[in-house]
């Protein structure tokens, strides 16, 4: 028997793999609801997101969807199109290879030769550019990765670079996250996995051959799967963990009365707080009652001032004709990232605990790198159970 | 009803809220005439802010 802690997509996409090969499985989440920041609430008429943007970087192409398929589950994804834009002096402009200067893109491959001997990080290669380029890099780190330029390497960039030329642009799931995670929950189900709500695991303890899990009582299992990150894991072990920091954001939604991007891309700002806007009921109509925008705003520090500024700027750019329905902040234990990307810690917490989700990604942006990780993860546990 | 310092402002307690008794703008603020003390805000919280 195998207990996964935690109903959030990584969670659940183990422990559909598992139950497919035929172990037993039993989920056990604390909140009332599965799918953690990868789900929905509806609130007057609109799925509004826990955490992810309803939108899945690579599309129907890239490490998720393989996963799903893989899986055995049917989710629709409709490709973003175009896939992005960069709102720049007032002009929206289609990302695409030519629009950047030549030399922006020799500076690329001059700064990868370095990085074979040298890891430096990305602000050395983000100041030598020109303005145009630099504030895209900007606001596209700051869109899929809540992180600034002067919080990763250039080889860790470079890594979630190549994933995003091999696999392209996002796409969007119709149903959004919630309709991953409503047919993961289904699927387990169907090949008797458990899941638990409302059921917290309070400690974990382990002996050379089983782990027992604290959940009203203590339980045993072959093997643990933590879909809560390293720090909560260390904790329920009555350890302490030292982990880089977290990556912090702000979403805002918004009810629109007519589109203002008229498309199911993402528009890319440039030279603001605010990284970037999608507006996803333009794929799936029933995602909102009306026009749904949602808007991403990476931020360090204090949450209150910078809301100040993303709504400031949001009214610069869409105009003041809107009705707010949530501003949604992230950070600390509740963070946009448990850890900044590129920083991730390996997916082996200890002898048959293994770590999958937030925190545990492989090299790739935000659910597709939680894909990944899911997968090195099970090989791991594998040695055990 | 109480909602303690590391409250984040997910708002999650907003969203399931179904007296409209809660704003967040980076931390969550329970209008006390509102709410009726049903503790669905209490049993949604993530980080375990909301104290009822």
């Amino acid at each position: 028997m195998i207990a996964v802690v935690g109903a959030g997509l990584g969670g659940l996409l183990a422990a559909n793999l598992l139950a497919k090969e035929g172990y037993k499985v039993e989920v056990y989440e604390r909140l009332p609801f599965p799918g953690g920041r990868f789900t929905s609430l509806n609130y007057k008429g609109f799925e509004i997101s826990t955490g992810a943007l309803h939108m899945i970087p690579h599309g129907s192409r890239g490490p998720l969807a393989k996963l799903l398929k893989k899986i055995g589950v049917r989710v629709e994804i409709i490709d973003s199109k175009p896939e992005g834009e960069f709102l720049w002096n007032g002009e929206r402009i289609e990302v695409r290879r030519r629009v950047f200067p030549l030399k922006a893109i020799l500076k690329f491959y001059k700064e990868l030769a370095i990085s074979k001997f040298k890891d430096r990080t990305l602000d050395i290669f983000a100041n030598s550019l020109d303005d145009f380029t630099k504030a895209f890099l900007n606001s596209f780190l700051g869109w899929s990765l809540s992180i600034y330029s002067e919080d990763i390497t250039f080889r860790k960039f470079y890594e979630i670079f190549k994933q995003t030329v091999k696999y392209r642009g996002p796409g969007i799931p119709i149903g959004g996250c919630k309709a991953v995670i409503d047919e993961l929950v289904e699927n387990l189900e169907s090949m008797g996995g458990k899941i638990y709500l409302r059921k917290e695991v309070r400690g974990i303890k382990k002996s050379n051959e089983e782990v027992k899990l604290l959940i009203e009582e203590w339980k045993c299992f072959d093997g643990v799967i933590s879909n809560i990150g390293h720090k909560l894991t260390a904790e329920l072990m009555g350890e302490k963990v030292n982990l880089p920091e977290e990556s912090r954001g702000i979403k805002y939604t918004l009810k629109l009365e007519e589109p203002f991007l008229e498309h199911t891309g993402v528009l890319f700002i440039a030279n603001k707080n605010i990284a970037g806007m999608n507006e996803v009921t333009n794929a799936d109509p029933n995602l909102g009652k009306g026009v749904m925008l949602q808007v991403h705003q990476p931020f360090k520090g204090d949450a209150r001032r910078a809301i100040e500024d993303g709504l400031r700027e949001i009214r610069e750019v869409v105009g003041k004709n809107f009705e707010l329905l949530a501003v949604q902040s992230f950070s600390r234990d509740w963070p946009v990232n448990r850890i900044k990307a590129g920083s991730d810690l390996g997916v082996v917490f200890k002898e048959r605990i293994v770590v999958v989700g937030d925190g545990a990604k492989g090299g790739d942006i935000e659910v597709e790198g939680i894909a990944l990780g899911v997968e090195k993860a099970l090989e791991e546990l594998r040695r055990w159970i | 009803m109480r909602v303690e310092d590391h409250c984040v402002g997910c708002a999650y307690c907003m969203l399931v809220c179904k007296f409209e008794a809660i704003e967040v703008f980076g931390k969550a603020k329970i209008n006390e005439e509102k709410c009726v003390k049903c503790l669905k805000c209490v049993i949604y919280c993530p980080v375990k802010a909301v104290k009822g």
